[in-house]
């Protein structure tokens, strides 16, 4: 009989319940999306602060001071320490590997280059420029056998290349001084924007830098003094790199007779904004609470951990980028919730005016089922069963309709939708149903103080 | 007599408005509820959308600075020995950003000088080591902080009566430096020292340099009035910056103005992000709310289908009759946009507080255009009682359909 009274009730008006029903799903929609949203896009634009490039930079601990003026180091290149190119595959072993979005060792060498001469043999001009020796969509090869592709092109993506970055091979060939060695992938280089205009080349063309330590730079065909390269690109960062020339790290290894070695490392990785606990020095932690900050991907227990893996490195944490982003991300996350409450408060009040509504108009039929001898507690609990259900169908497409909706949003503003996700369905269920009983449960107290007898003399 | 009627039949018309209105109390509480709550949110999410884009770009500031202001081809090392510099009274001609802000700013001139570290000022104090670094005059022009960093020692006390320095993690660690110890140093036979008063951690290449006073490097250098650099917070959306580096460049020929595209370009795609990001959840959400909202009213609506019978039977029009809903509708929508509105903007102001710290502005155009919105949807909402423009009144009060 229960069953049958709530199926009637839907037959009998079912564009009353569709309206109600739409009212739900709507609200319900509104809900859905701006959570999924919400809860997606901590993860979305960590990894757009990510085009500030390195977070991270990893020095050798024991180098001498960097005596950097306007992005040229003028320290002599035998000064200092280095340190070994082979540990870096170890970064991708330590506990927030899968945080570690791109990596590139940097070593520096300060010389003078020239383009070709018009002729063979003739005096060409020398031009002082910094060879930077690094990794372009380098293939890493991890411990566990996979490959790992990253490069300055991921760390510095604010980088704009006309033609493509110098390949890499995959092991270094003696190079002689004929033609065929000049096209080695090793043998490639890309300039920077202000060096390629001062120099008057463009992409294809050939260079000169000068290689023997010391000597004044003199123009003349000599493969022991000068290491060739060909333009692949032409790079624009609007920074001290565009005097520069971006060489294979390999190749300035061999230049300056240090192989294997680098001098810099800058880490692109994702990270958890910075609080307050993230900010204490790790050593006056006790057990727990190390765990606590270790097991967090603040930027500070990343460094802490690379560290661990590469001996005697200085890691420290870029703070113009690691602070701004936290900052940010704090307030556009707090931003995001409140516009998701807004629309839940929103959401909640038109779905409890909707149903509220639902229950006025049925005075008469409450007051004939208490006529004909129902209790508050049955028609209280009939209406409860009936808004229940039209909860439940309407959040459920409510749901749907939101998904899609974050989908869009998530699609067209970071190329990547949110995955649909269990919590938000049940939150959303749960939702609409408190929001309907809610609604409802004002007016079926009212309700249940009716009097049959005016109800049904239509007073 | 013409005008009589017709005035009897206007002060009917809203006499049968108050009546629509009054008649069933709670029945009107559930509609200024839905409506109400509609105009509110719409108000704050229009408020703090506004807001919020405008806070953003300051926030952006935390990055530090995006400008630099250098000597003409200061990158060609060739050039001269001596370092290409600027005149500082740059820092101070620096134009006003679009609203009258100021652009915070910092002068800086760079030079190398071999020091020797002392443990602190006392007679008995220990050599800690020497060598080359850059020492780095320092001027700012505001209160804001231009770089990002992190003092070590944050319980420091006060030096008097001495010039202090502030050194980089870098050059700290290096010559085991604490607060209180002394730095000397020998330039093209000029001597100074200065007391460390606090150790910075940068991340970057200020790491390994020794802030001083601008004053004290410019008398070593023998460069009064001259800095290498300037560096400069601009803020605002992308284009804000854009043409503020134009404007720069355009008053100052002479000096290079180039936007650091690590950061310009890093925070005008973030920015792009973020706005979109909060303009397509307001805009979804307050086309749901509005969708919501007008269906809550169309739910009211069609239950008014005995009066309208009744006043069908008593000879009124389909037209007059509709008018009469939608100009309740309207009345409606403006008393629950009105209050609405007004709690929307109250609310933005307490979340403006609760997200960036400092209450929203509440703009003054948000509040007539939440309020029209509200009427819309109130009206729009009534609109499904034309279909009841086939009602027969007879049927009506049969107690049928």
């Amino acid at each position: 009989m229960f069953f049958r009274l709530v199926a009637d009730s839907f037959a009998r008006r079912p564009r009353r319940k569709l309206l109600t029903g739409a009212a739900l799903a709507l609200g319900m929609a509104v809900a859905t999306a701006a959570l999924s949203v919400s809860l997606d896009v901590g993860d979305r634009l960590a990894h757009e602060f990510r085009s500030l490039g390195a977070n991270l930079v990893v020095t050798p601990q024991a180098d001498s001071l960097p005596l950097e003026i306007g992005g040229v180091d003028y320290r002599p290149v035998n000064a200092g320490a280095y340190l070994p190119e082979a540990d870096l595959p170890k970064l991708k072993t330590i506990f927030w590997h899968n945080n570690i979005i791109a990596f590139a060792p940097i070593l520096e060498f300060n010389t003078g280059v020239m383009a070709r001469p018009e002729k063979l043999g003739a005096p060409g001009k020398v031009i002082k420029a910094k060879l930077i020796g690094t990794w372009a969509s380098y293939p890493v090869k991890l411990s566990d056998g996979t490959i790992f592709t990253t490069g300055i092109e991921k760390t510095n993506p604010w980088f704009q290349l006309k033609g493509r970055w110098f390949g890499h091979a995959a092991d270094a060939n003696p190079r002689g001084n004929d033609l065929v060695s000049m096209l080695l992938p090793q043998d490639q280089c890309v300039l920077g924007e202000k060096l390629a205009a001062q120099m008057g080349v463009g992409t294809g063309a050939l260079i000169y830098a000068n290689i023997s330590n010391g000597d004044e730079l003199k123009a003349y065909w000599n493969a022991e003094a000068y290491g060739v390269c060909r333009i692949t690109g032409i790079v624009s960062t609007g920074g001290d790199e565009d005097s520069a020339v971006f060489l294979p790290l390999a190749r300035v290894q061999q230049f300056t007779h240090q192989p294997g070695v680098y001098r810099k490392l800058y880490v692109s990785a994702l990270t958890k904004p910075e609080d307050d606990f993230a900010r204490r020095d790790p050593k006056t932690m006790n057990a727990d609470e190390f765990e606590r900050w270790s097991c967090s991907p603040y930027v500070s227990s990343i460094a802490y951990s690379i560290k661990q893996v590469l001996p005697g490195a200085d890691v420290r944490v870029v703070r113009r980028v690691a602070e701004g982003e936290g900052r940010i991300l704090t307030r556009v996350r707090a931003l995001l919730w409140l516009v998701t409450a807004a629309a839940l408060l929103a959401a909640a009040l038109a779905v409890g005016a909707s149903s509220a509504a639902s229950v006025i108009e049925r005075r008469t039929e409450i007051g004939l089922m208490k006529a004909l001898g129902a209790g508050s507690g049955i028609v209280g609990f009939l209406l409860a069963a009936e808004q229940l259900l039209l909860a439940f169908v309407g959040g459920g497409i409510g749901y749907s309709i939101g998904i899609i909706l974050a989908r869009l949003v998530g699609e067209k503003i970071f190329g990547a939708a949110p995955e649909p996700s269990l919590i938000v369905f049940l939150v959303i269920l749960a939702l609409a149903a408190g929001v309907t009983l809610l609604g409802s449960a004002l007016p079926l107290r009212r309700a249940s103080r009716y009097e049959p007898a005016p109800i049904l003399r239509g007073e | 007599m013409m005008t009589a009627s017709h005035t009897s039949n206007r002060s009917m018309f809203w006499r049968i408005v108050r009546r629509l209105l009054t008649a069933n109390l709670s029945r009107l509480f559930v509609i200024l509820l839905a409506l109400g709550a509609g105009a509110a949110v719409t108000a704050a999410l229009l408020n703090l959308q506004i807001d919020a884009k405008r806070r953003l770009t300051n926030e952006f500031r935390s990055f530090g600075p995006n400008v630099i202001i250098a000597p003409r081809n200061s990158n060609d090392s060739t050039a001269t020995l001596r370092p290409a510099t600027i005149s500082e009274s740059l820092l101070d001609q620096l134009p006003l950003q679009e609203g009258n802000r100021p652009v915070p700013a910092a002068a800086l001139l760079y030079t190398t000088a071999n020091v020797t570290a002392y443990s602190d000022e006392g007679i008995h104090n220990t050599q800690l080591g020497s060598g080359l670094v850059v020492l780095t005059g320092f001027r700012v022009n505001s209160e804001t902080r231009i770089f990002p960093y992190h003092v070590l020692n944050p319980n420091h006390g006060v030096i008097l009566d001495a010039e202090t320095c502030d050194v980089g993690e870098r050059v700290a660690s290096q010559f085991r430096l604490q607060f209180g110890g002394v730095l000397q140093w020998k330039v093209a036979g000029k001597e100074g020292e200065c007391i460390v008063s606090e150790l910075d951690s940068f991340g970057g290449a200020e790491d390994s340099q020794v802030f001083l006073p601008m004053e004290s490097v410019q008398k070593l250098t023998d460069m009064p009035h001259q800095v290498s650099l300037l560096q400069l917070i601009v803020s605002g959306t992308p284009k804000q910056i854009e043409k503020y580096v134009a404007s720069l460049q355009k008053q100052f020929p002479d000096v290079d103005v180039r936007p650091i595209r690590q950061f310009t370009e890093g925070e005008a795609s973030i920015y792009n992000r973020i706005s979109g990001l909060l303009t397509a959840t307001v805009a979804i959400v307050l086309l749901l709310t509005g969708l919501c909202v007008m269906a809550a009213m169309t739910n009211i609506a069609i239950e008014r289908k005995n009066d309208v019978g009744l006043m069908k039977a008593v000879g009124g029009s389909m037209r007059r009759v509709l008018r009469l809903f939608l100009v309740e509708a309207a009345v409606l929508g403006l008393a629950g946009g009105i209050v609405g509105a007004a709690a929307g903007i109250l609310i933005s102001i307490a979340l403006g507080k609760a997200v960036f710290g400092v209450a929203a502005q509440p703009r003054l155009i948000v509040y007539p255009v939440a309020v029209a919105l509200t009427v819309v949807v109130a009206i729009l909402g009534a609109y499904p009682l034309r279909r009841l423009a086939n009602i027969r009144p007879a049927s009506v009060f049969r107690g049928e359909a």
